[in-house]
């Protein structure tokens, strides 16, 4: 098997091509399958994903590979959930109605407020580039997917909800949007979500995928 | 207390980059990609690319630009011009778009708009507007292009779209689009206004100071240009050298 | 397979373009003075390939011009008669439109000419033509003089020739043919120049290769013999309700008189590359030339001739005497200078070359004292049967661009 393989998981929802084509921009060997051996098999696991967490979780639940992912996941070889797939790591989201997410990282998905922190009306999505922040009780990103990057460089978001952990410790890395925290990293051991789009953040993304698909 | 985003526009015409004045009389610059590319490495936030021709060959034709695009470009892109179902929507994005940009088929059958926000999300759909100024204080909504009226006035549609679950608006006014004369700020006012979701000014941007009188005044969330860029009258890093000193807060690179 | 009939001594068989739209059945420029009703037209030529004069025109263009060399003759025309004295040394006569925006801006700010502007007015000016005219002079920086012939006469003479050649243009076209030599000689000035050649777009291309206007169109022995509008100018004075000084603006000079006071008529497109959008984008930029907020009817442009109201007809008239529309007109062009491509222009072509003009059907239908009855009678009678055919109660065209 290839040292720096990368098997990104399809499961009728989300932007394939870009993350595959960030991930082998990296030098990685990229799979986009739905295939459960192939999955259970990976070196490294992508789930990507964009739009509502109950059609992504729909999609995962209808063809099996929300099982798939949480067995994947107990083998404890790294997982990486970005954007939507990041988001459904948690146990629920409250996006149309109560959904149930894939439960691999305590916690929940919130809208985000639409009011700032100066209590005005701020636009909803978040949409847009934001710098990444050490959260209060991190020193710094040594070991972790942001191992390689320096606490203000800016990345791309675009999402309504965000992701709350139940477990500060879970918390890597956060960002400012009218003044409130928003989860940008979350991590449990192999687990991890980020929030923004890596393969949409130019060279800073890069360098996070980078570092990814050298774990 | 957020990043205003500067953003290529691509008027795509079959394979070339194309730019018009007041969306009429496309002249040729080039090639796409080579430009896309360019700014990308000049760093900039988003790349938008439409397709100027779609409604006339009744299909959207991006989709080689966009998979080569999308190789060596790592910032976000979205795609107009022709977009009219679901499936046009999925196959765009399968080609390396993260959003898509609806104007024509999104006037002729508004429930689109919330048929790709529930099946994509709202931050997927951008509502692409183009404004004709008719009276003070009120822009008429235009389709294919900029060559059909539709009678519909763009404040009251823009707040129809937002309802059913647009995420974004690209605000192109036509009657400023191509004519170096600035940006359409009553029009950029009116609507960033009036609705809750990022808006994107489009058209007219004739030097940076306009980029600063969109954002201070007219409260855009994001500016397009396209003929200071594609006339390389311009660059992205000094665009941004010069927003930071305005005082907007731009990406910091 | 039988052959329909040919009005006009039109080619029975209908071909169109291979590299532009345009088909065999589009009419060369007429001598407007004896333009008769049962004539025979003169058609454009297509070669042995299939590609019209036009279009290898158009190669000839790109290719084997020297546009320098062409520069340098423009100059030694322009320093033959350049004035310095404050009087005017150019006519240039145009109605505010790209192509005249651009011929009378660069002649003089670019080569220091002191044209005066002259304007045959259209029928009926639209709102946006009016904006544009005076935007041209004022924004542009220009000296104009608008000629408004006689409405009475000029209505009656455009319906004439619509009834009768399905033309209702003619006696604009008279009229502004005449109207820059006429002016010149009555300012002392030698030297007209108008924009574009209308032979680039397929009248006999030996045409083009001479800078000047054929003085073939000047020529007019007895003003009463003159043809207008299918009569003669004899005629109409018979009927009692004109006279011969009515026609006093669509009498040309003579060529005599002419070549007596020094007058040549010379076209910028012969010395210029010529390339209608780039007009566009100059008379933007430096005359504060507008395109139309709506499309025209009948094609997909919105910056090519849109400052008269009855100008649509004059395109629908030839959509129905050749088969052929405004968006036909528009797409070969724009096909030829690489703007659009052949497919492009079939798919435009085909939405939009049929389409009625509406919007102006009430002003036009006022203009020439018909109803709407009368003016459908009037243009099915040109329907040529080898063009056309009633399908369902509805006339189709046999030929189509897309079919080809």
């Amino acid at each position: 098997m290839n040292k720096l393989d990368v098997v990104v998981i399809d499961y009728g929802i989300g932007n394939l091509l870009s993350v595959q084509r960030g991930l082998e921009y990296c030098g990685a060997d990229v799979t986009v399958t739905d295939d459960k051996d192939i999955i259970m098999n990976a070196t490294r696991v992508v789930l990507p994903g964009v739009g509502a967490f109950s059609d992504g979780m729909k999609g995962l639940n209808k063809t099996g590979l929300n099982h798939v992912v949480c067995d994947y996941a107990a083998s404890g070889k790294p997982l990486l959930g970005i954007c939507l797939g990041m988001q459904m790591l948690l146990n629920e989201s409250e996006e149309f109605g109560f959904n149930q997410g894939l439960g691999l990282i305590p916690g929940k998905v919130t809208a985000i407020p639409s009011l700032n922190i100066e209590n005005k009306n701020h636009k909803i999505p978040h949409i847009g580039w934001n710098s990444l922040k050490l959260p209060e009780g991190r020193e710094q990103w040594d070991g972790t997917l942001l191992n390689n990057v320096i606490p203000g460089e800016s990345v791309y978001f675009v999402h309504s909800f965000m992701a709350e952990v139940s477990s500060s410790e879970h918390q890597i890395a956060n960002c400012l949007y009218g003044g409130i925290k928003i989860s940008a990293v979350i991590g449990s051991g192999n687990i991890i979500g980020c929030q923004f789009h890596p393969e949409k953040s130019g060279d800073v993304g890069l360098k996070i995928l980078k570092h990814f698909i050298n774990l | 207390m957020r990043n205003i985003r500067l953003i290529a526009r691509l008027d795509i015409k079959g394979p070339n980059l194309i730019k018009g004045i007041h969306l009429e009389g496309l002249r040729i610059i080039g090639s796409p990609n080579e430009h896309a590319l360019r700014y990308y490495n000049e760093g900039i936030d988003e790349i938008i690319y439409m397709d100027s021709v779609a409604s006339l060959y009744g299909r959207n034709s991006l989709d080689d630009i966009v998979k080569s695009a999308a190789k060596d470009i790592f910032v976000p892109m979205t795609v107009g011009g022709g977009i009219r179902s679901l499936d046009d929507v999925s196959n765009t994005l399968r080609c390396g778009a993260d959003k898509v940009a609806v104007n024509s088929e999104a006037v002729k059958n508004p429930e689109l708009i919330r048929d790709i926000a529930t099946r994509f999300g709202s931050q997927c759909m951008v509502l692409s507007v183009e404004a004709k100024n008719i009276s003070p204080d009120h822009w008429e909504v235009y389709i294919d292009n900029g060559r059909e009226r539709t009678h519909l006035d763009v404040i009251e549609w823009v707040q129809r779209a937002e309802d059913l679950g647009a995420g974004e608006i690209l605000l192109t006014s036509i009657d400023q689009e191509g004519t170096r004369r600035g940006f359409d700020i009553p029009l950029v006012e009116a609507v960033t206004k009036i609705v809750s979701v990022p808006v994107i000014a489009s058209g007219g941007m004739g030097s940076s100071s306009d980029l600063a009188k969109v954002v201070i005044e007219g409260k855009a969330d994001a500016v397009a240009m396209a003929d200071i860029l594609h006339y390389e009258r311009e660059t992205v890093n000094n665009l941004r050298k010069y927003a930071l000193s305005e005082g907007i807060e731009v990406r910091d690179i | 397979m039988t052959s329909k009939k040919a009005f006009f001594g039109l080619p029975s068989e209908v071909l169109y373009c291979k590299k532009c739209v345009i088909s065999n059945q589009r009419p060369s420029s007429t001598v407007e003075f004896s333009h008769k009703k049962n004539e025979k037209k003169l058609t454009i030529n297509f070669q042995s390939d299939g590609v019209c004069d036009a279009c290898n025109y158009h190669e000839t263009k790109e290719k084997e011009i020297n546009w320098s060399q062409r520069e340098e003759q423009l100059l030694e025309v322009l320093n033959k008669y350049r004035r310095n004295d404050g009087g005017y040394d150019v006519i240039v006569p145009g109605s505010g439109g790209k192509d005249s925006a651009y011929t009378s801006h660069v002649l003089k700010y670019k080569y220091g000419m002191n044209p005066l502007t002259v304007t045959w007015a259209p029928h009926k000016y639209t709102n946006i033509g009016w904006q544009n005219f005076e935007s041209w002079l004022h924004k542009g920086g220009l000296d104009n003089i608008l000629f408004t012939p006689n409405g009475l006469l000029h209505r009656y003479l455009t319906k004439q020739a619509f009834v009768n050649l399905l033309h209702p243009f003619q006696p604009f076209i008279v009229g502004q043919r005449i109207i820059g030599p006429m002016m010149a000689a009555k300012f002392g000035v030698k030297l007209v120049m108008y924009g574009e050649n209308q032979a680039e777009y397929g009248n006999n291309p030996k045409e083009n290769f001479k800078p000047t206007m054929d003085t073939k169109f000047f020529s007019v022995s007895d003003p009463k013999d003159m043809i207008i509008g299918g009569r003669s100018v004899g005629g109409i004075i018979e009927e009692g309700n004109f006279n011969l000084n009515d026609f006093t603006p669509y009498i040309p000079p003579t060529v005599d008189f002419l070549e007596d006071k020094g007058v040549e008529v010379h076209y910028l497109g012969f010395y210029h590359k010529w390339d209608p959008q780039e007009c566009y984008y100059y008379a933007s930029e430096h005359t504060g030339f507008k395109a139309n907020t709506e499309r025209t009817e009948g094609t997909y442009s919105k910056y090519s001739s849109i400052d008269d109201c009855i100008d649509m007809f004059h395109y629908y008239t030839t959509l129905i005497k050749f088969g052929i529309g405004r968006a036909t007109y528009d797409a070969a062009q724009e096909i030829r200078n690489g703007k659009i491509t052949r497919e492009e222009g079939v798919l435009l072509v085909s939405k939009f070359d049929q389409e009625f003009p509406n919007k102006y059907f009430k002003e036009f239908l006022e203009y020439v004292s018909l109803s709407e009855s009368e003016f459908h009678e009037t243009i099915d009678k040109f329907r040529s049967p080898h063009l056309w055919t009633k399908v369902n109660g509805e006339w189709k065209l046999r030929n189509l661009v897309s079919n080809n």
